[in-house]
């Protein structure tokens, strides 16, 4: 599929439709006032609409498409993202850290050598830095007890 | 007067004490960095910084103090690879490759540098001088207006930065309202009904402004960097060669950098120009003034007043974007949009009373700015070389770096896995916009703006029971809508003018 303004549009309308259906039923059980909840994001959804209408009518514009092999790299950035955020807590900082750095490290061309020892440096100076140094805590996660 | 200088005296007072004048320059330095990579800019290191400094316990004027150097330090940082190597490090450094790099060129790298490092200086002082003259007076005035003025502001606000932002304000539009929905998350403060939270507890206070900002520049910026590999740079700076600008090159570039430093503070000041397109247009400017008068002006081929204009323009832009954040409450870039978010997590609403009741937090603010500057302009001179160093950081390390930070401060905020998987699906989507040339800074004022921007609306119509004509009754109100009409039609008019100026030429 190729981006461009009319699929810009088509989202538009569809977020529109969203925030319309999920928005027409807010009511105050109580109402002191004479706009309740439900005004301003109806209007929103109606300012959404009315871009989304005219990006459809007028369409073009398609994205520029990416060089070869990018929306590969760009998929696998994302999945090692969501992986991170959910290996974050669970695991703790510097497990997931030294991991996805290794990882992302690959996506940004460097060899398993220079990510594996640039990730883990990259995790513990970061973990020692943030939590000790600045007072920002982060998870232990299954290195508890020995850091 | 006198007043001006008690208030100067409070604020050197905040900004001389030590753990200020660390941050200042920590901020100063990281900023600088942040200028010189290319992909990240003043908005990137911001928001990136702004749940750390939260986190790490800062009180909020060394928090403002901390951002507003890394601000300024982008605004340095980017013009060391627009001279070097033809590479913009941001969005408003990319006039200054137009005459910087030619001069490299020619062998007068270092001049270069230091010359507009110079011309930066002075744009940020005339911009400093500006907000410490012109920004009480504003936020007296502004103490006059009712929620009826306030959302007509926001209104021309929006306007302003939808039409000076990008090709098609169609797109800008929604981008803001799309903030302004995002703003909506949550329980309504008024009536207690939840809105858009799905059962989900942890969209009860909505979604974390933070959350948003780190999406939309950490995780976007990082998808799109991997568009292309990214390779570490090795720069050269010429190592043998004058360092200084002499006295002839400061005389010969001394009105363009007056000329720039006003027009960009001018710029800077009305919401939605900003940085960038006040450099281009001091450019333009500067290069139509001297031809005119000088035969053998070389805009293009290396010509000094070609660099000096820009540079001064958009640091003193920069500069002067903080008055409407501050008088006003009404932040007029991304950047100040980001760090007035960050001092709503303070529980600080900035606005005109913000110079009754936080005078130390303003004048601090204010006082840091000129010092961040002297800093900036002495570290910059000799530790040009360090700075470009930073280039040849590969992107195996830098972009995993970057990731780690951005999770860090996220997490800093909420401690929560449903705060980080937010800030992809933010992240992704936002990558998507940027792919169709959705412009990102009206998205993110929609977000720290939308609170307000109900609450004011809502509160203006309860005064009249309903009744709509509030919003125009008073002449404040008026000639708001009719400033934010003439920023809406003007380039619109022009684009059109343009157009038919063109298909003339074509018929002729």
């Amino acid at each position: 599929m190729v981006l461009n303004d009319r699929v810009l549009g088509v989202a538009a309308l569809l977020l529109s439709a969203f925030l319309a259906w999920f928005g027409h039923g807010l009511e105050a059980p109580f109402a002191y006032e004479p706009v309740g909840p439900r005004a301003f994001p109806l209007l929103l959804a109606a300012v959404i609409a009315l871009c989304g209408l005219r990006l459809v009518v007028k369409g073009g514009n398609p994205a520029a498409p990416n060089p070869m092999g990018a929306n590969m790299r760009i998929a696998w950035m994302v999945v090692l993202v969501v992986v991170y955020a959910g290996l974050f807590q669970a695991v703790g900082f510097v497990v997931a850290t030294a991991v996805t750095a290794a990882c992302v490290g690959r996506l940004f061309g460097g060899s398993w050598m220079q990510c594996g020892i640039g990730g883990a440096s990259l995790s513990l100076l970061f973990y020692f830095l943030f939590d000790r140094v600045l007072d920002v805590v982060l998870p232990l996660g299954w290195l508890e007890g020995l850091l | 007067m006198s007043s001006m200088l008690d208030n100067l005296s409070l604020g050197f007072g905040v900004a001389f004490s030590g753990t200020n004048l660390l941050v200042a320059l920590i901020g100063s330095f990281f900023g600088t960095i942040v200028g010189v990579l290319p992909g990240l800019g003043p908005t990137n290191g911001v928001a990136m910084l702004v749940p750390i400094a939260f986190a790490m316990g800062l009180p909020a004027d060394t928090a403002l103090i901390l951002l507003a150097a890394v601000y300024v330090g982008a605004e340095y940082g980017g013009r060391i690879t627009s001279i070097l190597i033809n590479v913009p490090g941001e969005a408003a450094a990319v006039m200054t490759t137009l005459d910087g790099y030619p001069l490299a060129r020619q062998g007068l790298g270092s001049v270069a540098l230091s010359l507009s490092a110079w011309s930066s200086f002075v744009g940020s002082l005339i911009a400093i001088v500006g907000i410490a003259a012109f920004a009480p007076f504003l936020a007296q005035w502004a103490l006059a207006f009712g929620p009826a003025e306030y959302f007509v502001l926001m209104v021309f606000a929006f306007c302003a930065l939808t039409s000076l932002l990008g090709e098609q304000p169609v797109k800008g539009v929604l981008a803001a309202a799309i903030g302004l929905s995002i703003a909506t998350i949550g329980v309504d403060a008024n009536s207690g009904v939840y809105r858009y939270t799905f059962g989900i507890p942890h969209l009860t206070d909505g979604l974390d402004f933070v959350v948003v900002v780190i999406g939309l520049f950490a995780v976007a910026e990082m998808l799109q960097m991997l568009e292309n590999k990214l390779s570490g740079q090795s720069v050269e700076v010429p190592p043998s060669q004058r360092k200084l600008f002499n006295l002839r090159e400061l005389r010969l570039t001394s009105g363009s950098t007056a000329r720039g430093s006003l027009l960009g503070f001018v710029l800077g000041v009305l919401p939605g120009a900003g940085a960038s397109v006040a450099s281009a247009v001091a450019y333009a400017n500067e290069k139509r003034y001297i031809e005119d008068k000088d035969p053998d002006a070389k805009f293009g081929q290396g010509d000094m007043r070609g660099l000096a204009a820009p540079e001064a323009a958009n640091n003193s832009a920069a500069t002067g974007s903080f008055i409407p954040m501050l008088t006003l409450g009404v932040p007029g870039s991304g950047t100040t949009a980001v760090m007035m978010g960050a001092l709503t997590l303070y529980n600080i609403t900035p606005g005109p009373v913000l110079f009754e009741q936080q005078p130390a937090l303003v004048w601090g603010l204010i006082a840091s700015l000129l010092i961040a500057n002297v800093m900036l302009l002495v570290m910059n001179i000799p530790m040009v070389r360090v700075f470009a160093a930073m280039l040849s950081i590969p992107g195996w390390l830098l972009v995993p770096g970057i990731l780690a930070v951005s999770f860090i401060g996220v997490y800093a905020i909420s401690a929560t896995t449903f705060d980080l998987m937010a800030v992809v699906a933010i992240g992704v989507v936002g990558y998507l916009l940027r792919k169709l040339h959705v412009p990102m800074a009206p998205m993110v004022l929609g977000v720290v703006l939308g609170t307000m921007m109900e609450q004011n609306l809502r509160r203006a119509l309860s005064i009249t029971n309903g009744d709509v004509s509030i919003l125009w009754a008073s002449t404040v109100c008026m000639v708001l809508w009719v400033l934010a009409a003439a920023v809406v039609l003007g380039p619109m008019g022009y684009r059109w003018l343009v157009k038919r100026h063109r298909a003339q030429e074509a018929a002729a």
